[in-house]
């Protein structure tokens, strides 16, 4: 087993090094076959680990842990001083300091670095097939861009370099070297965002750069304070070990403060948003799938000790907040990839809110949330690189039409925006799960139930508003042909968008046996108590949840198969007749309505950063 | 079950202004009215050609409204009626020959029921809609023809002289 | 066996009673305007005369689309009545919603689209508010599903009426009646949505409308558990009211509907969520 998890970790970095080196013909073959090896081993792992797998390392891997860590903190620096960034120096400082001390005064604990679970291989499943797609779409992509031929190279390279940073950062248990992991993800961050070298990317990536590092400090901080409490190891699990012990809050709010920043919510959302400006394969790949489910992963592996502790009440208050807010915010944005961004921001928090909430049933919603999201997202976030680069279309509003020049891309991304609303979708299970298990948690602590329950339902609301705005752009058009044929797009856009949209509608139709034998194993081994998942005929029960299969079947002839079908319908005998306008014979341009939500950003940004405050209190108290 | 009898317990109306003084469209809302109520017959005023079956025009074709009248009248699925409501509708009536002016209805498309009067009184309009869904339970689905594609005009100032050619055109109307 | 004896009939002949509702509805506003009104049939005339018109459409995606949102509606229908998940049915309701938006938006007609943006406005006026009365339902049951709401002795009207009146308030959306049927608005888009419907296909539409009508009522009848005169008497009144209120009002603008529902109905919900879950 140890060889396949060094082969997650390792084979990533070794392909890395040689994409950096290899031409062009070679590395897509290299690219492709990769991605199939590392979803193997991955699939291969998920199944194989049942028990958690401890496992430790040479004495020397702890040296170059810590070099590492010293290193890259002076390679902010550097970005500071070179950038004149003082947000950046500020934290790189505090940073450098902080690891110092803690790497002098810390006690060389015997303690194993490495824990591989049911929830890590869950994560690995998402990340390694996820990002393998991502990077097959990328061989092309990158090739359009306007960059030297080594930067393509480089930025193919910084993509496998991630997905071992990543594979590492959710296989971590010790938080020193979760820290150096999560700061990893922090750096290709920022190298990603800043790719395209002009203003605002370099800006954006600074900015994405001092959030995270908060994020860093977060995670430093916490490690001070296990260390200064005297709870001996400091890792994932001796933490949750001592889940009752007095003063073990406040190392819990400020790991899960850095998952909140990881995971874009308010008032740090700023980061995630300005992330757009990279190319579509990053966005997908940060903020779809990948790096923002640090923030779910973070908050899952802690829910057992967070569970009805004041901070995880906090932070279920902070992100049905951030639910709201960024639907809301998301109304008034026109660029395509902004929608997502907002929209990935609010299901992140609905995931979030679901891991602290911590019963088995939420835990499930949010490992359903998890996987259905980022497989969506990512389709839709492709489907924007598909638009910049084929289409040349960036704004929504310019859309019109797209579904007689472009029928598949448009058809793919209606059901992409399907799949994240509406039964019988995943992302539908998961809210649907949310808002019963809210209920029943209503029931218990009262107010800030029910005031969840409204953000949720009002967010829903909102967010179904927002989908139906860009569906609606989507499947215009004038008429119809007899043969709809479906655009070129090349094989590696159109190979990838196959395998995604089959991923979400098999994943769709396999619900029930995914809900049984894939999320419930996954649950009960997170918060250490079995999910019970039975079929009794035609429902299924999560605990004291019960879903209709037959509802759901039908929904599912009347939903996707609809869609797809109304597409290629044809009524032969029926007379077509033009459109009522007043009889006159106006060329109308079509576009969507927008709603100026834009006054509101600031209020949520301060109610965000009460929010935060609100969490170290807590945890102080 | 004959579904023809059933088009004359409900008519749906589309009622188009093409230009006229606006008497009668008061008098047509007269009859939605409490006094007159022809929703006791079934009847709606859609205002949406696509659901509607009879067609009321008042005011004279101009110039302007031409062909928004025929691309309405196109846009309304057989079978249809239409009544041409007033003077003005039938054959220009005060605004015959003036320079922005078309002429009568049937001009440009079939009109199957003729209501007199400036303006037409409700009990008129109600009484050519009576005669109408007569006409309505007859038809079929085919497609109409004008009565100018029909029959070549004879041309003074421009347009159809009723009077000379409405022995000929009688068998065709029928 | 006889449990489901009513559901099922309810459910095959929904069509056919909300087409008398309709019918029905058409008189009692006729009345209040001292009209005579059309006959208790007429929309089954209609029905049978749009059968008989000449097919048209303006693109098959369009056509179907109308026909599966009336397929969805009922199926909705369906799950609400024989005793579903009422979180489900919120949703299934929204889904067959989204075809006729859909519908709306797919065709490049200016009422159309009007009508389709004005209608996913009011999935936001509604659709929180009702989640919000399913949670208060599940917080005094202990369950979401309607088949308990139906057999429960306490009627729920006494527990939460304040949810009740909520209900009242977005019911107008959600028939699409005065002061709130901007999605519809007669005299202002001419139907919004259904505009580019005729014949065949505008009979799904219409008659989806059927369906709508038993679909708010049976929600309303909800609040009466297995009290079956209560709950008639609340159809009854819910009826009547709406009657009154699309014959007194005048029709308000989108934006002081979505000011409205979620200033008003949306706050009476929570407050009723907040005392219900404080008793």
């Amino acid at each position: 087993m140890n060889f396949y998890l060094s082969g997650l970790y390792f084979l990533p970095l070794l392909i890395g090094g040689i994409l950096l080196i290899a031409p062009a013909a070679i590395s897509r073959i290299i690219v492709i076959l990769s991605s199939i090896l590392l979803s193997a081993l991955a699939l291969y792992v998920f199944i194989h680990v049942n028990e958690p797998l401890y496992f430790t390392v040479p004495h020397y891997v702890n040296e170059i842990v810590a070099g590492a860590d010293i290193l890259m903190l002076l390679y902010f620096g550097w970005v500071a001083i070179q950038k004149k960034s003082w947000l950046v120096g500020v934290m790189s400082i505090v940073q450098l300091a902080g690891l110092l001390y803690l790497l002098k005064n810390l006690p060389a604990g015997e303690s194993m670095p490495f824990m591989v679970d049911k929830l890590s291989t869950f994560m690995f499943l998402l990340i390694n097939i996820i990002s393998g797609i991502i990077a097959i779409f990328t061989l092309r992509y990158i090739e359009e861009e306007n960059c030297s031929a080594f930067r393509k190279k480089f930025f193919l390279a910084l993509l496998f370099f991630f997905i071992g940073a990543m594979n590492l950062v959710v296989s971590a248990d010790n938080l020193e070297y979760f820290f150096l992991f999560f700061e990893l993800t922090t750096l290709a961050s920022f190298l990603f965002i800043g790719f395209r070298k002009d203003e605002v990317s370099v800006k954006n990536a600074l900015t994405a750069l001092w959030m995270n590092q908060v994020g860093g400090i977060a995670i430093l901080a916490a490690i001070f304070f296990i260390a200064y409490n005297g709870y001996g190891e400091i890792t994932f699990s001796n933490l949750l070990a001592h889940a009752n012990a007095e003063g073990i809050l406040l190392p819990l709010a400020l790991l899960s403060i850095a998952a909140l920043i990881k995971g874009a919510q308010l008032p740090f959302s700023k980061w995630l948003l300005g992330a757009m400006v990279a190319p579509t394969p990053v966005s997908a790949l940060l903020h779809s799938s990948t790096m923002v489910k640090i923030a779910p992963f973070i908050i899952l592996r802690l829910s057992p000790a967070l569970k009805d502790t004041p901070v995880a009440m906090v932070i279920i208050g902070l992100t049905g907040f951030v639910f709201i807010a960024s639907a809301i915010s998301a109304l008034s944005q026109d660029n395509f990839k902004r929608i997502l961004a907002h929209s990935t921001i609010a299901l992140l928090a609905l995931m979030i809110m679901m891991g602290a909430v911590g019963t088995p049933v939420t835990v499930v919603a949010s490992l359903v949330l998890v996987l259905f999201h980022g497989i969506s997202k990512c389709m839709l976030f492709l489907n924007a690189g598909v638009l910049e680069r084929v289409f040349h279309l960036k704004q929504s509003s310019d859309m019109d039409r797209l579904g007689e020049s472009g029928p598949f891309t448009a058809l793919v991304m209606t059901i992409g925006f399907m799949s994240l609303l509406l039964p019988p979708f995943g992302a539908f299970i998961g809210k649907w799960l949310s808002i019963e298990t809210l209920g029943a948690l209503a029931t218990d602590k009262r107010l800030l139930g029910a005031l969840v329950i409204v953000a949720v339902a009002g967010g829903g609301a909102v967010l179904s508003l927002l989908y139906f705005k860009v569906m609606g752009l989507l499947i215009n058009r004038s008429g119809e042909k007899d043969h709809i044929k479906f655009e070129k797009t090349g094989p590696y856009y159109a190979g990838t968008i196959y395998i995604l949209l089959g991923l979400v509608l098999a994943t769709m139709a396999g619900l029930p046996l995914l809900l049984t034998y894939y999320f419930a194993p996954v649950a009960s081994a997170t918060i250490g108590q079995p999910v019970p998942v039975l079929t009794e005929g035609w429902n299924l029960f999560i605990g004291t949840m019960r879903i209709p299969l037959l509802p759901m079947l039908i929904a599912f002839f009347l939903l996707p198969v609809t869609v797809v079908v109304a597409m290629f319908i044809r009524f032969r005998q029926v007379d077509r007749a033009k459109e009522y306008m007043c009889g006159e014979k106006v060329n109308y341009a079509f576009s969507s309505f927008y709603f100026s939500t834009d006054r509101a950003i600031p209020y949520f940004s301060a109610a965000g950063i009460l929010f935060f405050i609100a969490l170290i209190m807590v945890a102080l108290i | 079950m004959n579904l023809a009898s059933y088009r004359k317990k409900s008519p749906w109306i589309l009622h188009f202004n093409a230009g006229g003084c606006n008497g009668c469209d008061i008098e047509i809302l007269a009859c939605l009215g409490p006094k007159y109520d022809i929703e006791r017959f079934g009847m709606i005023n859609t205002g949406n050609p696509k659901q509607s079956d009879i067609l009321l025009i008042t005011g004279p074709v101009t110039k302007r409204t031409r062909e928004r009248l025929v691309e309405i009248y196109a846009q309304m699925p057989e079978p249809k009626v239409v009544i041409s409501c007033g003077a003005c509708a039938s054959t220009g009536g005060v605004f015959r020959g003036m320079y922005n002016c078309e002429g009568g209805v049937d001009q440009f498309i079939p009109v199957d029921v003729y209501v007199c009067g400036c303006g037409t009184r409700p009990e008129q309009i109600i009484d050519g809609v009576v005669q109408a869904l007569g006409i309505l339970e007859k038809k079929t689905k085919a497609l109409e023809e004008s009565v100018k594609l029909k029959k070549e005009a004879w041309q003074e100032d421009g347009q159809l002289n009723r009077r000379n050619i409405a022995d000929e055109i009688k068998p065709l109307l029928a | 066996m006889n449990e489901y004896l009513i559901p099922v009939l309810l459910i095959v002949l929904a069509p056919v009673i909300g087409g008398l509702v309709y019918g029905f509805d058409r008189i009692v506003k006729a009345r209040m305007q001292r009209r005579i009104g059309p006959p208790l049939l007429q929309p089954f005339y209609d029905f049978l005369k749009l059968a008989d018109k000449r097919q048209m459409m303006v693109h098959s995606t369009h056509a179907f689309l109308g026909i599966m949102h009336f397929v969805s509606l009922w199926f909705a229908l369906a799950v609400l009545l024989l005793g579903g998940d009422l979180i489900l049915v919120i949703f299934l309701h929204l889904l067959s919603t989204s075809l006729l938006i859909l519908a709306g938006y797919s065709t490049r007609s200016v009422f159309s689209h009007l009508g389709a943006n004005r209608m996913a406005i009011s999935v936001l006026a509604y659709e929180p508010v009702l989640i919000i009365i399913a949670v208060s339902i599940f917080m005094i049951n202990g369950s979401f599903d309607t088949s308990v709401v139906f057999a429960s002795d306490q009627p729920l009207l006494y527990k939460m009426p304040l949810a009740f009146i909520a209900l009242l308030l977005i019911l107008p959306i959600k028939l699409k009646k005065s002061p709130f049927d901007v999605a519809e608005a007669h005299q202002e888009i001419t139907g919004g949505v259904e505009i580019e419907y005729s014949g065949l296909f505008f009979e799904a539409v219409y008659t989806a409308k059927w369906l709508d009508y038993i679909f708010c009522y049976t929600l309303v009848f909800l609040f009466a558990g297995s009290n079956i005169l209560l709950g008639i008497g609340l159809v009854v009144f819910t009826f009547f009211y709406l009657a009154a209120l699309d014959n007194s009002t005048a029709r308000v603008n989108y934006k002081q509907m979505l000011r409205f529902s979620l200033g008003v109905a949306f706050t009476l919900a929570f407050i009723n969520l907040l005392i219900n879950s404080l008793i």
